[in-house]
């Protein structure tokens, strides 16, 4: 059998000592494949964002492995992008300093790395505030500037952190439309992590439920339609069908007494 | 466990210092071991010959420091709450900060003689500084709800001052009493270094001029026991004046 | 926050208005304080004469000396406390040990081990100023977010070069603040030091003036310090205004 794209096996990630580890993730099996857009949803405590910084490569698992393309994990770079929750932005850098950043780790002319700023800045709508420094943003358009930073290094799979979590309901439907047409458009491979059902459904293809104590993956359903850029999901019959039953496996967790 | 660690480095630090200068790799006269300066240091205690200056120091700066308060505190909260007071002594204080106020020593003895008063009156003027600054700062932060609440209660401005912003700004005011406790103590050592007149100033200066490196080290471990006594002192007092207020909770 | 708000020095003319007055009606007779203009005058002739100039180098020289090697050291230090355990496991509680120290009382001591000449004042000096350097570098570079870490390194930062481009940047701020206290301590200690002994400097020129009963001398290298240092805390200021733009400082 071919190995797939991303490879986690039996993954196990545990904190602490003795009496008071903490079992962050248990047996994790996961295969995901090129240009998935695979959202991964579940009640705090789960093991989502670690699972995450696992593929990023910021943790090492206790044991068990992780292979994209074949090869092991072993530290974070350029080809596995991340957007994190908040304070991703460099507060010293301008917009074009940050989008630009992970380009001034590459061998470069300073034409050619404007040229590519430039058009991540434009990507994300956000022309005319290349001069402006973090703090004159709004949580969206940081947000923004952190997706295009992501983006400018051309990382293989983007890693998305709950990115919109701090965000108010308008800029978070604005944003998933955003990042739904960047992955339409460059068909990259996306893992986003959210507590947000929804979203879940809104953006992925494929769609990891999670369970916390220990953090395991409860179930994985796959989406089986399209959603549209701008649809008004409340409408689509599909749509809220499959949100009831995630919401339901998810809801489940925290009727259920602790394992 | 944790409490080792930090004495660990410490020990290890004072046996170094005990070899290097038991061992003769410095002159002991002008690097003493250790255990001489602690020695000297109980024997001092002992025979009374600190007990003057400690003496000295403490009452000096405790009567500079109440000084300060009671001058500093109302001034700092009128500057925080009367407009007009605000404009003229915010730019006083705000210049008057960088100068070292020991620089004021020769003037205040040529005021007040070499004597205890000059002494206190530096010390006064050093510790005035952080306490208006606080107080002023305490007293402008106060937030808009209270003052309005006792408006709307017929609460006439002096009242106001005494029951309303005083209180809540007492927090602001502690801290700011907490530093110059601190300053306290080093306003009065240096004061006697330079103007002699008692104290363990004057002590630490003496002790050099005689060459008794000893005395002298064992007269700065008493000047730092004071001063970190006084600061902890008023750490620990902290809660029992404020208690009850928000900050605290 | 406006570094030089012009206007602010109305009520130190009124100030020096009200002084004149009370000397010129000898409300205030020039026994207790000379007359306002009397210092000014003498002002003027120090510096005409150079005799300013020379002892302010002299003094600077010293507090600037002591000041930039407590800078080197403390951050150096600062640094390797914030990222190496054991470094900071052995120096914590000797820091802690020396905080409630007062430098200036350890002026006689260094001048024991140092000699009465510069040597002993620019060590006490680098003394003095080294905690709060060590102190604010070390806060600084812990309280670094581990995102902004992780975001450089998945942008392709090494290791290597994480310290100079994320977390000195990220915590210069901190650091700024550090220096600016620093600023203080420097010019304290280093008056505390050349009133207790020295041939030269500002210090001196206050003691020695104070000393002969020149108190128009004096006053007038009080005020010309006082300026001194002032103006140097806003230069500071707004220089760090100007390169750490980026911060929202809560002033």
């Amino acid at each position: 059998m071919p190995a797939s794209y991303l490879e986690l096996r039996s993954v196990d990630m545990q904190y602490g000592e003795a009496a008071r580890t903490t079992h962050a993730l248990q047996g994790i099996d996961l295969d995901i494949h090129e240009h998935e857009f695979v959202t991964i949803v579940g009640p705090s405590g789960c093991g989502k964002s670690t699972l995450l910084y696992l593929v990023g490569g910021f943790l090492r698992p206790s044991s068990g492995s992780l292979r994209l393309r074949g090869q092991p994990i072993t530290g974070p770079g350029p080809d596995r992008g991340i957007v994190f929750q908040r304070y991703s932005l460099f507060p010293w850098l301008t917009v074009r300093g940050n989008v630009g950043y992970g380009l001034g780790e590459q061998r470069m002319s300073r034409a050619e790395r404007n040229r590519i700023v430039d058009a991540y800045v434009q990507l994300v709508h956000l022309r005319g505030f290349e001069n402006r420094y973090p703090r004159e943003l709004s949580g969206g358009m940081q947000q923004r500037v952190a997706l295009a930073q992501a983006l400018a290094c051309r990382p293989e799979i983007l890693l998305m952190d709950e990115p919109f979590g701090a965000l108010d309901a308008q800029m978070r439907r604005i944003l998933q439309d955003e990042v739904r047409r960047i992955w339409r458009q460059d068909a990259k491979t996306v893992l986003f992590v959210t507590h947000d059902v929804e979203e879940a459904v809104a953006l992925g293809t494929r769609i990891v439920v999670m369970a916390a104590h220990p953090g395991r993956i409860k179930e994985v359903f796959e989406r089986g339609f399209e959603v549209a850029d701008g649809e008004e999901f409340e409408t689509n019959p599909a749509f809220a069908a499959l949100k009831l039953r995630i919401w339901r496996s998810v809801k489940a967790e925290f009727e259920a007494p602790a394992a | 466990m944790p409490l080792l660690t930090k004495v660990v480095p410490i020990a290890l630090v004072l046996a170094a210092w005990e070899l290097i200068a038991r061992l003769g790799f410095v002159n002991p006269n002008v690097f003493p071991p250790v255990t001489d300066i602690v020695l000297r240091w109980f024997a001092i205690m002992a025979d009374g010959r600190i007990a003057a200056p400690l003496y000295g120091t403490m009452w000096r700066s405790l009567l500079g420091l109440a000084g300060a308060i009671l001058v500093g505190v109302p001034l700092g909260l009128l500057m925080g709450r009367v407009r007009l007071i605000e404009w003229f002594f915010e730019p006083l204080f705000a210049f008057g900060f960088s100068l070292p106020k020991i620089a004021l020593i020769p003037l205040y003895v040529s005021w007040f003689g070499i004597f205890s008063l000059s002494k206190v009156m530096v010390i006064f003027t050093d510790c005035l500084f952080p306490i208006v600054i606080f107080s002023y700062h305490g007293a402008r932060g106060l937030s808009s709800m209270y003052v309005w609440s006792a408006q709307a209660r017929g609460t006439r401005r002096v009242r106001m001052l005494w029951r309303i912003v005083l209180p809540l700004s007492l927090a602001s005011i502690y801290d700011g009493v907490q530093v110059a406790v601190v300053v306290a103590v080093l306003a009065a050592v240096v004061s006697e270094m330079v103007s002699g007149g008692g104290g363990l100033g004057e002590l630490m200066i003496r002790s050099y001029r005689f060459g008794d490196v000893r005395t002298a080290f064992a007269t700065l471990v008493t000047i730092s026991l004071v001063g970190f006594a006084f600061f902890k002192l008023t750490h620990w007092l902290r809660s029992y004046f404020l208690h009850w207020h928000v900050s605290e909770a | 926050m406006k570094v030089f708000p012009v206007v602010k020095i109305v009520p130190l003319l009124l100030l020096a208005a009200a002084w004149q007055t009370a000397s010129v009606s000898r409300l205030l007779p020039a026994s207790v304080l000379p007359s306002f203009w009397d210092v000014a005058a003498s002002l003027g002739a120090m510096m005409r004469s150079g005799e300013l100039i020379t002892h302010t180098l002299a003094s600077f020289a010293r507090a600037g000396g002591g000041f930039f090697l407590a800078v080197g050291i403390g951050i150096a230090l600062g640094l390797l406390m914030a990222r190496i355990r054991i470094v900071e496991r052995a120096l914590e509680p000797i820091l802690l040990l020396i905080y409630p120290v007062p430098k200036p009382a350890m002026i006689p001591l260094f001048m024991v081990w140092l000699g009465i000449g510069n040597a002993s004042k620019v060590a006490v000096i680098v003394l003095a100023c080294l905690l709060p350097i060590v102190n604010t570098t070390f806060n600084g570079v812990r309280s670094v977010d581990q995102t902004l870490i992780w975001s450089a390194q998945a942008r392709g930062t090494s290791s290597r070069r994480l310290l100079w481009r994320v977390v000195l940047p990220a915590a210069l701020p901190q650091i700024a603040t550090g220096v600016r206290t620093a600023i203080a301590i420097a010019i304290i200690v280093m008056v505390s030091s050349e009133f207790i002994a020295s041939e030269s400097g500002l210090g001196y020129l206050i003691f020695s003036y104070g000393g002969v009963g020149a108190d128009d001398a004096m006053l007038a290298v009080v005020i010309y310090l006082a300026t001194l240092g002032f103006l140097v805390d806003r230069c500071y200021l707004a220089g760090l205004q100007h390169l750490i733009a980026w911060h929202a400082f809560a002033h």
